[in-house]
């Protein structure tokens, strides 16, 4: 009577009943809910207003000119009129300057010492001091970009006036002042912008963090409820721990492939972010992505005993994960210890490759590093989540045991 | 005198709570010790060395290997010699290499014949610290060399050394790093982080050590143990991680501008107020949080939302000015935004007192939160009326 139903059929019952059990756990819990949904769907868009603008233009800086010469003034007008800097301030001295950077109407100061043009006139090289506020790197960058560029610019015309003085003609003093010229090409992110660059990185974490939270949320909850993550169907006597992992994966799986698509194409397109690869390669990415977190939070949520704990323990990792992406501190400088801490997380292979695909426009052949990697984190993590909930029943079986 | 004992009663049962559940100890001291060993390993170079830059010679003549010495000689840049654009291109598209330069065919000829040659750079600026400081050792280079072939021709000319730097570079740029002379990244980033990760933990742990006693329903028991006293009861149960809190902000201080070595223009002893009152007005958030949402588990997933914000808004990173106007005045309701400000003033600009106590006033004025939501917060104790799961 009872082998009549046969195996197939038996294991997708099983799965089925697993699967859709965890997706009305998931709908029923309000907190797991806000994560999912608040934090995934709202956090992309709320990152996206933050950093809209990109970059710092028009930076104010104070000048502080003690030569007032025509080529101090010509200097000063060409800093004000780059991209990146504005000159807000005139200063009569440098304490009046420092005061305004103080009070931080001003992020940086441009001093123009009083013999400037005198060293210019005999020939000798002639210094500008520029004071930087490192409060933050874009302030730097800025002062440092915007100063260099007016400075080269004014160095190749002082050439130029000082060769054609001396008589060559137009072609040779061009050549003398730039014997190498250079031509610059920045492709995928022209302005240095922080909100693609941002992100770029951010968009794939929140995939990853929002899921590990629920995941843990719930088995927290089941833990509490006295009922284990590791429920495997009754009638098989503790076996079937790949219907129970699989099952509860795909309520996971199916909920984060939406929530997949609509942050890596709906969110850029809502912010104007680039997309040089064609969608169905991205939405392949995605699918090894987010298969790799299910398991990758599978495994890991099974030591969470508590439903609340999981964030006061684990929230940090949050800023932790995207800083192993390698987004910002190359990777290259990696200490070798977290180099090889940053292996156990999908983010850092699908981050590198969300970057490398969407914005710089590499294809699927180009991104097989990252997509072996993740491969190997998905078995690594299948293997270890069934691991889990052998041991968590062989547990439950003991203590059951016992008390009787 | 009764108070004070209600006050002590409370207390004495927080802290049995503590010893009892690793989870407090783990989420606030375990945390902040791991995150700090993170930073200060993580950052230690302060800046990035040996970033590789991808060279695409088809010179091949003494200059073109000149160039690629000048980069290797740089501590920023490490050459790696590809033989085609199409596989530098690869390489930079991958991430492995953050910039490039080709070098045209018969460069050293057209330069020894005044043709100008074009140099050109390709920089991945979605990698941004290694994308924008690759591209600053390329310019560098390019113009050093033009420097160097413009040194030749005037040395030629008969022209002393003296007088080739006043031609080669007319106007040089002494460039001054103001607190923070190194440009190192760690003191830059470190600074702010792990006051965050303070931020982040002061939330969470308050929100959690409150709402517990919602969802196990023990919080009429705190309040039979002081004596009914709501206030009794509040003051017991966060002193012992005011101090907690305080005395690990204190050490993180201690750890950045004593031990790492920080540079600290002001007093560290402002920079612990700072620390100190960020620890207050974190509190008062997250009492405000629990007490609006008295159900923990919405509770600590909405302070969770919340304490990730701070990161960003703080305005460390992409400075705040220029964010759109109606997320500016978002940032001004996270803690960390304002404890940035005062560290600005205090770290980088020693302006003392005048300079930050706009901001000192802004973290007390948090304060106020708590007695928004106290009476709601009471009812829940006392009634225990709202779901617990």
């Amino acid at each position: 009577m009872k082998n009549r139903i046969s195996y197939p059929v038996r294991w997708f019952s099983d799965w089925y009943r697993t699967f859709s059990r965890e997706l009305l756990h998931i709908f029923r819990d309000s907190g797991v809910m806000v994560i999912f949904f608040l934090a995934g769907l709202a956090y992309p868009i709320l990152y996206g207003l933050i950093y809209r603008n990109g970059s710092v233009d028009n930076m104010p800086v104070a000048v502080v000119d003690n030569a007032g010469s025509p080529e101090s003034r010509q200097f000063i007008r060409d800093v004000d009129a780059t991209r990146e800097l504005s000159v807000r301030y005139s200063c009569a001295d440098m304490s009046e300057a420092e005061r305004l950077m103080q009070q931080r109407l001003v992020k940086g100061i441009i001093m123009i010492p009083d013999d400037f043009s005198d060293r210019l006139a005999s020939m000798q090289q002639a210094t500008i001091s520029t004071y930087a506020d490192m409060s933050s790197f874009l302030y730097y960058k800025n002062l440092t970009m915007g100063t260099n560029m007016v400075m080269l610019n004014a160095i190749h015309k002082i050439q130029a006036e000082r060769f054609s003085a001396a008589g060559y003609n137009e072609g040779q003093v061009s050549a003398m002042v730039q014997p190498l010229r250079y031509e610059e090409n920045i492709p995928y992110n022209r302005t240095f912008s922080y909100s693609i660059f941002f992100l770029s990185a951010v968009l794939l974490i929140v995939i990853q963090q929002t899921m590990f939270y629920g995941v843990s949320m719930l088995s927290g909850t089941m833990r509490e409820e006295n009922r284990s993550f590791a429920i495997l169907p009754d009638h098989l006597n503790g076996h079937g721990v790949s219907r129970t992992v699989l099952g509860r994966g795909a309520a996971y799986w199916l909920l984060y492939i939406a929530i997949g698509v609509y942050i890596t194409s709906i969110v850029p397109r809502i912010f104007g972010l680039p997309q040089n690869c064609p969608y169905w390669q991205i939405f392949v990415l995605l699918l090894f992505y987010v298969s790799a977190c299910v398991v990758f939070s599978l495994t890991f949520s099974s030591i969470i005993r508590h439903r609340e704990t999981v964030f006061v323990i684990f929230l940090f990792m949050s800023p932790i994960c995207l800083f192993l992406t390698g987004f910002s501190w190359p990777t290259s400088s990696f200490p070798a210890f977290w180099k090889v801490f940053s292996y156990i997380f999908p983010s850092t292979f699908a981050v590198q490759a969300f970057i490398n695909m969407n914005t710089a426009g590499a294809d699927l052949s180009l991104a097989s590093p990252q997509l072996t990697a993740l491969t190997v984190q998905i078995i690594v993590y299948y293997i270890l989540s069934c691991t889990a909930v052998l041991i968590e029943n062989r547990i439950s079986e003991k203590s059951t045991w016992i008390f009787r | 005198m009764i108070f004070l004992k209600n006050v002590k009663a409370s207390m004495l049962r927080e802290l049995r709570l503590m010893r009892q559940r690793p989870v407090y100890l783990l989420a606030s001291v375990g945390v902040m010790t791991f995150c700090c060993i993170f930073f200060l390993t993580f950052l230690r170079d302060g800046m990035p060395d040996n970033l590789p830059i991808g060279i695409v010679d088809n010179d091949n003549s003494s200059l073109s290997r000149n160039i690629i010495r000048q980069i290797d000689a740089t501590q920023l840049g490490k050459t790696v010699v590809f033989d085609s654009y199409a596989s530098a291109r690869k390489a930079l598209q991958t991430g492995r290499i953050n910039a490039f330069c080709v070098i045209p065919e018969d460069m050293y000829n057209d330069v020894l014949s005044q043709r100008q040659p074009v140099l050109t750079f390709y920089v991945n600026s979605l990698y941004f610290v290694g994308g924008a400081l690759a591209y600053k050792d390329l310019l560098t280079m390019a113009n050093l060399s033009s420097g160097a072939v413009q040194r030749e021709f005037l040395r030629a000319k008969g022209m002393n050394d003296n007088a080739i730097m006043g031609q080669i570079q007319p106007i040089v740029i002494d460039a001054h790093q103001i607190g923070n002379t190194t440009t190192d990244y760690g003191v830059y980033l470190t600074n702010v982080l792990m006051p965050g990760i303070l931020e982040m933990i002061v939330i969470l742990v308050t929100v959690y050590a409150l709402g517990s006693e919602l969802k196990y329903g023990t919080s009429r028991h705190l309040l039979e143990k002081s004596g009914g006293s709501m206030t009794a009861a509040m003051l017991g149960k966060l002193i012992p991680y005011t101090v907690l809190f305080t005395i690990l902000g204190i050490i993180c201080d201690l750890i950045l501008y004593d031990l790492a070595g920080f540079p600290l223009a002001g007093s560290i002893w402002n920079m612990f107020l700072g620390t100190f009152v960020m620890v207050l007005a974190c509190e008062s958030v997250a009492f405000f949080i629990i007490g609006a949402l008295p159900i923990l588990r919405l509770a600590i997933s909405i302070s969770a939302l919340y304490s990730v914000l701070g990161f960003s808004l703080a305005g460390f990173t992409f400075p705040v000015e220029a964010m759109p106007p109606y997320i500016q005045g978002l940032a001004a309701a996270f803690p960390l935004r304002h404890y940035y400000l005062m560290y600005v003033q205090e770290a980088v600009f020693a302006s003392g007192f005048n300079g930050w106590y706009p901001q000192i006033v802004y973290l007390l004025i948090f304060m106020f939160l708590p007695a928004l939501v106290y009476k709601r917060l009471r009812n829940a104790y006392q009634s225990l009326c709202f779901p617990r799961n």
